[in-house]
């Protein structure tokens, strides 16, 4: 018998594994690369094994195990393909559409439908209902999720999430037997900042968001794993993006951030994000602001930094990448640098009661803490900090909304690094267009320390480029620096340049991002 | 009132006093030999003692499932200091089985001492009688018997003297045949609804509240004290090694003296049909009898010679399950009466698990539309397809139990089934 | 209604269908409130007063409403949706009101092998309803359910907190007239 500290040997479809006791046979079986179906079961929530789906055989069992709550034994052999493992999932399929509409081609879920997906892998093409079925028709759950009952196959993850994840019990099961649905209290809408998950839980079209409703066909997505930049807790998220517009962005586990979730107003922030009336070309000013071609700006913003325009001041986005601001401090120390800015919005905080860790941070930029790092100061009023600004002034990727009348005049040279071309921008001597953060590679510095990347999932509008890009090639020009090639390269000489990145790299982040030196010692500190 | 029909062939041991109203007060009980079993177990024996003598009568479980009690018992934690409860399961729900009222509007003070006795062996600080809500001619028989076993001191603190207190307080259901499964019925007193639990944990490990319980059916308990007082070699005396004792058979349908019965575990299931219970109505014939209750497979006519143990009714095709007899003459139609016991499956399903949610709803849906005239020669086949999709797969066995008269009356009557189907046909063909 | 206290063992305990209800009726108050607080003694937690105190509401008001729900959830720290969700699962507890007498019929096998569907017919014809409806004067409403466990006594018809035993198609006028 092997002892509790020990591991234990399992025997997937031929494949051993050595697991620690109390794994699931589901857990182990992933392991080997077998993953077993399943509707209940989510990782991120209780296990009732209710839905039956993910039933295996074990040698010496008389019944068949439902894996997702089956813990291994040692030396315990599992057949997740035998033929009766194989016809009670066919089964459960079965059972699973004797209700089911089968209404996919209006379906929102069509496409990443787990029901869908079974279906055709069990080869069900003909069914042996014919009956006539239950009809339930739709109803709102909040003011933006809609319920289809006829689709929904009561694996209740979306009843465990409100009542395990955000704690607040509100959605059930009403009924029983065949005659079950979930509802909230008759006639309720409920209201919860986490309130989307339900629709990522759920495996069919039976929870959508009406927002998306009937926009896109999921197979019509383009996919990137990006950090969303709602607020200071830094999201992992996947951008679904079609016609290059994002559509629609859904959590990607991490559990160090945001475990399986991620917070309403971070879906809707990202969504349309830098669409509309962009900033395309890099602009002069002459009698009037007239586009140029990038070397013709390169060469100006060149020649007005030799120039010796005094002291740089600077007003930054707290929303632009670790790697801009870098490349923005580098511009600035050619002229001396002399203080940078940025706002932080605040609101109201959101904490999710059963994961903590996650909440909409009040701070609703998601880079604060990485301007920090690069000497930028948070300020109520950064515009007041600079406006009267004798030197090179320097604004990145603030719209300049609210600045003050007259900003920016009396500056020795004015540079404005941005995505919109406001009308106070218009009074910039030269104007550089940058990209967001869905149209580059970088990183974000969260609240906690943790550096996170993110991966391009928009083409850039026109000539804009990433700012590593071009305030590079202009460091270059001026004999500081070469012009780096990539953001990973631009983040080995910010790592190089700044100890608190010290040792980091993009291929050491990881997907799951690295903590910052200090916050590194105070996590070995807290535990 | 007497008690509807008796038989001197019975062995009448918990129902030797149904019938007599004066059995149903505390003075009445007390007169006929009442809570002396109780003075026994609390004043003269251990924990440990009381276990004993159950595990020697060999007792088995009378709700359905027959596991063994002093057994049953001894699983519980011994020297922890959790709270224990003992969860007297009095939620009679399966069609055909009406013995525990019997036992508690007769004599409930019996069913309260075994109770008591039960609590104390397992360690139980408080102990609910979870009565289905249905019973409304029962629970206030119950009521008062428990209101003057407090005013009595047999319930309440240091009970009799003996230093050992237990509360006790009657819990009732609201409409759910699925709150007698054990854990369900552990979810239903904890206030949720009332679906199974995944097992393990088990109820003696993590019961109700989350605390070291022990469920036990009303007959099972009510026998107890008789057993302490006499003891396990006694008990003995009657049924088989394996089925000791005497076991109620509440007996309905068609039959001349439907009611309920206790006889000795090997008595013959023939003569408890023919002779206690007085045979079919005049002029019919007995074409199928169900022994255990709605959800265990049915007999044939010509399979009703067998013993009503455990053992006797398992070798005869069948199980002695809760002990409802539900007996079927010629008259019947064997596809409308399955049809009647699926629908209320379909109906008590809890909903959690796929096969029972839905094959109760499908395989009623198919029985019903065959039996208006509908049916199909490939829904034989199919139902019993659906039956073994169902069986054995899911966290219960409701699902188990809607299966089982399906394929045991599409084995034995068939017929039945083929008769319906080819009227059918004929009608369609006519139009 | 005057009430003699009762014992907390069987507080909750009471039959939860009574002729004399009010939709109206105040709840949680005088002996209904004693009733509460000494059911709240009886569980470890207040989540398993829940069908108690949903009985004893229906008992007062004969129906559980959505107020009756909210106050419920109110007081035992549940949500709204949390109470009907435990409301729709158990078949007692009644979603609207019925007539002064439920008249509930069992037509589980045992029943229904001795002629309950008759029983059923015969009652819906007498009281002039359908499943369900209260009749035009307000006192009957008949439903059909499942096993009520008294079927050696078929058909088995329960009457608010009385059950009627052997009904047969013959007995249902005078079970009707002796109602009245």
């Amino acid at each position: 018998m092997a002892d509790a500290s020990s591991t234990q040997k399992v025997t997937i479809d031929g494949h051993e594994v050595m697991v620690p006791p109390g794994t699931t046979i589901l857990d182990a079986a992933e392991r080997v690369g077998v993953v077993l179906p399943r509707y209940c079961y989510h990782p991120g929530l209780s296990a009732p094994a209710l839905c039956r789906m993910c039933l295996v055989e074990v040698e010496g069992a008389p019944k068949l195990l439902p894996s997702c709550v089956q813990q291994v034994q040692d030396d315990m052999v599992v057949h997740t393909t035998s033929a009766d493992a194989r016809k009670a999932r066919r089964a459960v399929i079965e059972f699973l559409l004797v209700n089911h509409p089968l209404d996919c081609p209006i379906c929102d879920a069509a496409g990443q439908c787990e029901l869908q997906d079974y279906a055709f892998e069990t080869g069900q093409l003909h069914t042996r209902v014919t009956d006539p079925k239950m009809v339930l028709g739709r109803d709102n759950v909040t003011p933006e999720i809609v319920y289809f009952g006829d689709r929904c196959i009561l694996c209740t993850r979306c009843v465990r999430f409100m009542d395990e994840v955000a704690q607040e019990p509100v959605l059930q099961v009403v009924q029983r037997g065949h005659k079950g649905y979930i509802d909230t209290m008759t006639g309720d809408l409920f209201e919860h900042a986490f309130s989307m998950n339900i629709v990522d839980v759920c495996p069919v079209g039976a929870l959508v968001n009406e927002d998306f409703l009937f926009k896109a066909r999921a197979w019509d997505l383009d996919q990137a794993p990006s950090i969303c930049p709602g607020c200071s807790q830094g999201c992992n998220i996947s951008l679904g993006t079609k016609e290059n517009q994002i559509r629609r962005a859904k959590p990607r586990p991490n559990m160090e951030v945001n475990s399986y979730w991620m917070c309403d107003e971070g879906r809707k922030t990202v969504v349309n994000w830098g669409s509309g009336d962009r900033l395309e070309v890099p602009m002069l000013k002459g009698d009037s602001l007239l586009p140029v071609d990038w070397q013709r700006a390169l060469s100006a913003l060149t020649e007005a930094l030799r120039g010796e325009p005094g002291a740089a001041r600077g007003v930054a986005s707290a929303g632009a990448s670790n790697e801009a601001l870098y490349i923005l401090r580098r511009l600035m120390e050619v002229a001396g640098f002399d203080g940078g800015y940025f706002a932080v919005p605040m609101a109201e905080e959101h904490v999710l009661a059963g994961f903590p860790k996650l909440a909409l941070r009040s701070e609703r930029v998601p880079n604060a803490r990485g301007a920090e790092l690069f000497g930028f100061e948070r300020s109520d009023d950064p515009y007041a900090e600079v406006a009267s600004h004798t030197g090179a002034l320097f604004v990145l990727d603030d719209p300049l909304d609210g600045a003050p009348e007259g900003f920016g005049a009396s500056a020795a040279i004015f540079v404005y690094l941005g995505t919109r071309l406001s009308p106070a921008a218009r009074r910039a001597d030269i104007v550089i267009p940058v990209t967001t953060f869905a149209e580059m590679e970088g990183t974000f510095t969260n609240f906690q320390g943790r550096v996170q990347r993110f991966a391009p999932a928009l083409q850039p509008p026109g000539l804009a480029r990433p700012l590593w890009m071009s305030g590079s090639a202009t460091l270059e020009r001026l004999g500081t620096g070469s012009a780096y090639r990539s953001a990973a390269e631009t983040f080995a000489a910010l790592a190089g340049d700044y100890e608190e990145f010290d040792g980091l790299t993009y291929e050491s982040i990881g997907p799951g991002g690295s903590l910052i030196a200090s916050a590194r010692t105070q996590t070995a500190r807290a535990g | 009132m007497a008690y509807p029909h008796s038989h001197p062939r019975e062995t009448r041991i918990l129902s030797e006093h149904f019938g007599e109203i004066e059995a149903t007060t505390l003075d009445g009980w007390i007169e006929r030999g009442g809570y002396k079993a109780v003075e026994k177990a609390l004043g003269s024996m251990s924990r440990e003692q009381v276990i004993e003598v159950v595990k020697e009568s060999g007792l088995r479980g009378r709700g359905g499932a027959g596991f063994p009690t002093g057994l049953k018992w001894s699983f519980m934690p011994k020297d922890d200091t959790l709270p224990h409860y003992l969860v007297c399961n009095a939620d009679e729900s399966e069609p055909g089985t009406f013995k525990d009222r019997e036992i508690m509007r007769w004599t409930p003070h019996q069913l309260l001492e075994g109770c008591i006795i039960g609590s104390y062996a397992i360690g139980a600080s408080h102990c609910y009688i979870y009565i289905r809500g249905e019973f409304v001619d029962v629970i206030p028989v119950v009521n008062q018997a428990v209101v003057d076993a407090y005013s009595r001191g047999y319930l309440g603190r240091d009970i009799l003297g003996s230093g050992y207190s237990l509360e006790l307080t009657v819990h009732l259901g609201a409409g759910a045949y699925i709150a007698g499964e054990e854990t369900g019925m552990l979810n239903s007193l904890e206030g949720r609804r009332a679906e199974p639990r995944i097992k393990p944990p088990f109820p003696a490990a993590k019961g109700a509240f989350g605390m070291p319980t022990t469920v036990n059916n009303v007959e099972s308990l009510a026998v107890v004290p008789h057993i302490v007082t006499n003891g396990g070699d006694w008990y003995r005396q009657w049924g088989t090694e394996k089925s000791s004792g005497t076991k109620l058979f509440s007996c309905c349908g068609h039959l001349q003296k439907p009611g309920t019965y206790e006889i000795a575990m090997d008595f013959n299931l023939k003569d408890l049909l023919y002779d206690l219970c007085g045979g079919p109505p005049e002029g019919r014939e007995f074409k199928a009898v169900i022994p255990g209750g709605s959800s265990v497979p049915i007999l044939a006519a010509d399979e009703l010679d067998a013993e009503c143990s455990y053992e006797g009714l398992e070798a005869a095709g069948s199980m002695v399950g809760s002990g409802g007899l539900i007996a079927m003459d010629d008259s019947t139609n064997m596809v409308h009466a399955v049809r009647r016991m699926v629908e209320f499956y379909a109906h008590e399903s809890c909903g959690q698990c796929t096969q029972c949610r839905e094959g109760t709803y499908w395989a009623a849906k198919i029985l019903r539309r065959i039996e208006r005239g509908g049916g199909r020669e490939e829904d034989i086949p199919l139902l019993l397809d659906i039956s073994a999709n169902m069986a054995g797969k899911t966290i219960c066995v409701l699902s188990d139990s809607a299966a089982a008269p399906i394929v045991s009356s599409i084995q034995k009557f068939q017929d039945d089934y083929m008769a319906l189907i080819a009227k059918g046909q004929h009608a369609a063909v006519g139009t | 209604m005057s009430e003699r206290k009762l014992h907390p063992a069987v507080a909750g305990a009471q039959p939860m269908y009574r002729a004399e209800n009010d939709p109206d009726a105040p709840l949680f108050e005088g002996a209904y409130k004693q009733r509460f607080d000494d059911i709240l003694t009886r569980y470890p937690d207040k989540r398993a007063a829940i069908l108690p105190v949903l009985a004893m509401c229906q008992e007062l008001r004969g129906w559980i409403s959505s107020e009756t729900i909210e106050r419920v959830a109110e007081l035992l720290d549940l949500t709204p949706a949390y109470v009907l969700s435990i409301t729709s699962f158990y078949t007692m507890f009644r979603p609207q009101p019925v007539g002064k007498y439920l008249i509930q019929v069992c037509t589980s096998i045992g029943c229904d092998l001795c002629g309950a569907e008759n029983v059923v017919e015969k009652l819906l014809a007498a009281t002039g309803t359908r499943t369900g409806e209260i009749s035009e004067d307000g006192l009957y409403t008949v439903i059909e359910v499942e096993c009520l466990g008294a079927c050696g006594f078929a058909t088995v018809v329960q009457v608010n907190e009385r059950v009627y035993e052997s009904v047969k198609t013959e007995t249902v006028t005078r079970l009707l007239e002796e109602l009245r």
